[in-house]
């Protein structure tokens, strides 16, 4: 059981001003099995008028609109984590089904196909050992690097290359276990010492979901704060919105994570 | 009928020019650029009997039913799959099914309130199913005006004729509407001027008197929709029969990129503070791959046997099919699931042998893409050309309405193939269409 | 009362400006001889002209389509066979003969707006245009000053029916310029074309 304490900022600068900002956010961790969340503060900047829901995907959503002419548009998030990794994401197997199929995202293209041929797993293998010996795989084949790929890049592009960040880590792992059937899901949220928010993947192992993190190699342990799952980024996205004007825009991210000692 | 055919068919021309004087017209695009056209019409009826009609609407009835209570299962509990009765790809890879409509509990319970469903039939007089429609289907508007252009034009082909009145679908539409309604104007709203279906939009607004908006006209505030005046005053809007499709009714959770919708539309859908007709999501029932496990559908949730039966239909998918669709190849048409609108059709018998090789192997490669079916010999029917009678391949899109029940209304929108030859009867690919009369008695 | 969005309210407006600009075009194609000349020809069908009296005619029918549920399919006929009688003089040996026509559909557009539409708003904002068009084209036709006087006394009696808003302000300026003995036609038509204004 580790304790932790989390900020979550996000700023977007607009070169021109926008008016009838529409936004979705999804940036805030809920309290599951594994996470206990605690001391929640959020303050958007501007904001005319907001609600929340819960999308389909059980992940926490705040929506609204700021109306009036602004150029800064921001989120603050903070709180303390609880994270017991012994605690149990469960699932209904009958209702995963969705996790199995390929999004425009997580879509197996030649390279990725015949990596996956070229591998070699153990028939006794369950799925999630599959998974974790694709990521390996996927780790020794794969270099991080920052700047070569974007939000909108697909897991086949970024494989083609070898080179991407943990977005790319994850969709190309969720690529690989589609392919095998293995239903899997993409997570956002944010680790200590990164700056910038996180990305990793869950793979359905009976009825329980297993945290595994593709960019490090590891499987998921204390440190991390998970805001939402999905089928891949697009469903995760911490930020989506709409307005009239902008011209350029800039975002700045800042997430600490620190540790609250005993 | 109490006129002679003489009577009606020299009545022709001047249904058309009322036609033309109402501006009863579709939206066609021609090398980007948009064109109107008016649609053809044919002034010989299709009639169909009481009891024929009593049985399509029996078996209509039955077939909508099912596909709801397939939507309400496969966005809740999803028992249809954990069953095994259909193969769980068909409904995640298909195009219409939207993961963001899981767990949703549309206003009434209702998710495919207005269907169109396409049925043709054979030479024997046996009907069959070829399509659900139950995104946006159109066309009611047209046999409904026809109609009444008819009685103007031709009064004698009415008097002591026995056929139902078919233009009481603004009230069965508003019916709906109001049902569904969850406070506030009911509103159809359309994508605009450059739809095809622009004048059935405005058509109906005018008949059922709620208003027609653009997407301009609409905001949400506070979880709640709105209709701006031009005063500036808010109206509540408590459903929207919206005739845009699913991607582009809201920007922030669909499609970023279009400059049209509503945004957080949905968001305030799925708490329930609007209704959307139809319930975005639909398409993953009217998918044509789907369409192959409709039957099953009906004996799984109804526990009842399908009243209409589908075209014979084969799904590569399965070992067994695929073997019989190779070896049959010739006798079959091959439809795209992805495509609509008379596109993405192939007729086997109609490729060259080399066609034929690279097609087999496409459909080996994506054998979930497509679906094949016997070729049905369709009954003609007669139109009438250049001062004669000739016959010519037609369908009719029988239009069900769902609220408290399913209703079905007693006409539907025949169309026909203008070209001898061919088999494909859309608007916009040139075909017509005829009034359908439903006999009372 | 019927609610109405500012764009229909807007699109009401100018299918009464346009409407009364193709009638008064061919009023005045009448009035001039008894002769068609090419110069008559291109003034009234020149498409690609967005001047021309059929290019006016489209923009009427333009509004009028996306007005059906506001107007009716009865009001929007007339407007529809308006267009099918400008597109037959085109091709007729005796224009003004169809023209006739063309203006035979517009004036029962215009009685049966006023039959059939019952909100008293949507009604007012067809015949508004109307009138501040009118009054334009009075202005820059030399029309004589009691035609422009008693239009401008017309579209004064209108504008409170509509819900519009306007400029009381331009309103009363452009009462007092009709009263001159020797009116300005050039300030008649700068205040009667900043009367209204759409958000």
């Amino acid at each position: 059981m580790r304790r932790l304490r989390y900020s979550y900022h996000m700023q977007l600068n607009f070169e021109e001003p926008v008016r009838e900002h529409n936004f979705k956010l999804r940036c805030f961790p809920s309290t599951d099995a594994r996470q206990k969340i605690s001391d929640e503060r959020i303050k958007i900047y501007p904001v005319h008028f907001s609600n929340s829901e819960r999308d389909s995907f059980g992940n926490m959503c705040i929506y609204g609109t700021a109306k009036q002419i602004h150029s800064h548009f921001s989120v603050d998030v903070t709180g303390t984590a609880e994270i017991d990794i012994n605690g149990r994401i469960t699932a209904e197997p009958h209702k995963s089904g969705i996790f199995k199929y390929e999004t425009p995202l997580t879509r197996a293209g030649k390279s990725i196909r015949e990596f996956h041929m070229s591998l070699d797993p153990m028939n006794w293998m369950s799925h999630y050992e599959r998974a974790l010996y694709m990521m390996h795989e996927l780790y020794d084949d794969f270099t991080y690097s920052p700047g070569t790929t974007g939000i909108a890049t697909t897991a086949e592009q970024s494989f083609e290359f070898r080179r991407g960040v943990c977005q790319d880590y994850a969709h190309i792992l969720l690529a690989l276990c589609r392919l095998e059937r293995i239903p899997c899901r993409y997570v956002a949220g944010m680790i200590p010492g990164e700056g910038a928010t996180h990305a990793w993947t869950e793979v359905l192992d009976g009825d329980i979901w297993r945290p595994i993190d593709p960019t490090h190699n590891r499987e998921c342990g204390d440190t991390y704060i998970k805001f939402s799952s999905g089928r891949d980024a697009q469903d995760c996205a911490i930020n989506q919105g709409v307005f009239y004007g902008g011209g350029r825009q800039v975002q700045e991210v800042r997430v600490v994570v620190s540790e609250i000692l005993p | 009928m109490a006129l002679t055919e003489e009577e009606l068919c020299s009545q022709a021309g001047s249904v058309n020019e009322q036609l033309a004087r109402y501006g009863v017209k579709f939206g066609i695009y021609k090398n980007g650029e948009f064109h109107e056209q008016l649609f053809p019409f044919d002034v010989i009826p299709r009639v169909i009997g009481h009891e024929e009609f009593s049985y399509l609407e029996r078996g209509l009835k039955q077939r909508v039913t099912a596909l709801n209570e397939f939507l309400r299962d496969i966005y809740s509990d999803r028992k249809i799959i954990a069953d095994g009765v259909i193969a769980e790809e068909f409904i995640y890879s298909g195009s219409g099914y939207i993961a963001q409509c899981d767990g949703v509990s549309p206003p009434g319970g209702i998710y495919s309130h207005i269907s169109g469903i396409d049925l043709v039939q054979g030479k024997n007089g046996s009907w069959y199913v070829l399509e659900d429609n139950l995104r946006i289907p159109s066309g009611a508007s047209y046999p409904m005006i026809a109609r009444e252009l008819c009685m103007r034009s031709i009064p004698g082909a009415f008097t002591g004729s026995s056929t139902e009145d078919n233009r009481n679908y603004p009230e069965l539409l508003r019916h709906v509407m109001d049902y569904v309604n969850t406070g506030g104007h009911s509103v159809i709203l359309t994508p605009g001027r450059f739809n095809a279906a622009y004048f059935e939009h405005s058509y109906f607004a005018e008949r059922t008197g709620a208003r027609l908006v653009t997407c301009e006209d609409l905001t949400v505030e506070n979880d709640k929709l709105y209709f701006i005046d031009y005063s500036g005053k808010k109206e509540q809007v408590g459903a929207v029969y919206r005739r845009i499709s699913d991607e582009y009714l809201d920007p922030v959770n669909f499609n970023r990129q279009s400059l049209i919708g509503i945004p957080h539309i949905f968001d305030i859908y799925r708490k329930g503070n609007v209704a959307l007709i139809n319930s975005p999501g639909n398409g993953a029932a009217d998918d044509k791959g789907i369409y192959y496990f409709v039957p099953r559908m009906v004996k799984y949730y109804l526990g009842e046997e399908p009243i209409l039966q589908n075209a014979p239909t084969y799904l590569p998918y399965y070992d067994a099919d695929m073997s019989y669709v190779l070896e049959h190849f010739d006798s079959l048409v091959i439809k795209d699931v992805a495509e609509a609108g008379g596109y993405g059709v192939v007729f086997g018998s109609k490729l060259s042998s080399g066609e034929k090789e690279n097609f087999k192997a496409m459909l080996r490669s994506e054998p979930r893409r497509f679906i094949a079916q016997e070729v049905i010999d369709f009954r003609d029917i007669d139109i009438y050309e250049d001062g004669q009678r000739v016959p010519r391949k037609a369908d009719l899109r029988a239009f069900v309405l769902m609220s408290d029940e399913p209703v079905v209304w007693k006409s539907g929108l025949t169309r026909f193939s203008r070209n001898p030859d061919s088999f494909i009867v859309n608007s916009s690919q040139g075909g017509g269409f005829k009034d359908t009369w439903i006999l009372s008695e | 009362m019927a609610i109405l969005s500012c764009g229909n309210s807007e699109r009401l407006f100018w299918l009464g400006r346009y409407s009364e600009r193709v009638y008064t075009g061919i009023r005045t194609l009448q009035a001039q001889s008894g002769t068609w000349s090419s110069q008559a020809g291109r003034t009234c069908f020149d498409d690609s002209n967005p001047e021309s009296l059929c290019s006016s005619l489209m923009r009427a029918y333009d509004n009028a389509i996306v007005l059906r549920d506001e107007i009716g399919s009865e009001t929007f006929s007339y407007i529809q066979m308006a267009v099918y009688c400008m597109n037959s003089a085109k091709r007729s040996p005796a224009p003004l003969l169809q023209l006739q026509k063309v203006n035979d559909n517009i004036a029962a557009f215009w009685g049966m707006a006023d039959d059939v539409i019952s909100d008293e708003h949507v009604r007012g904002i067809i015949k508004l245009g109307k009138r501040i068009e009118r009054v334009d084209l009075y202005a820059r036709n030399n029309a004589g000053n009691d035609d422009i006087r008693r239009e401008v006394m017309r579209l004064t009696y209108r504008i409170e029916k509509t819900g519009l808003h306007y400029s009381p302000e331009t309103l009363s300026a452009l009462n007092e310029l009709a009263e001159e003995r020797d009116i300005n036609r050039h300030e008649i038509i700068r205040k009667v074309e900043s009367l209204i204004s759409f958000s």
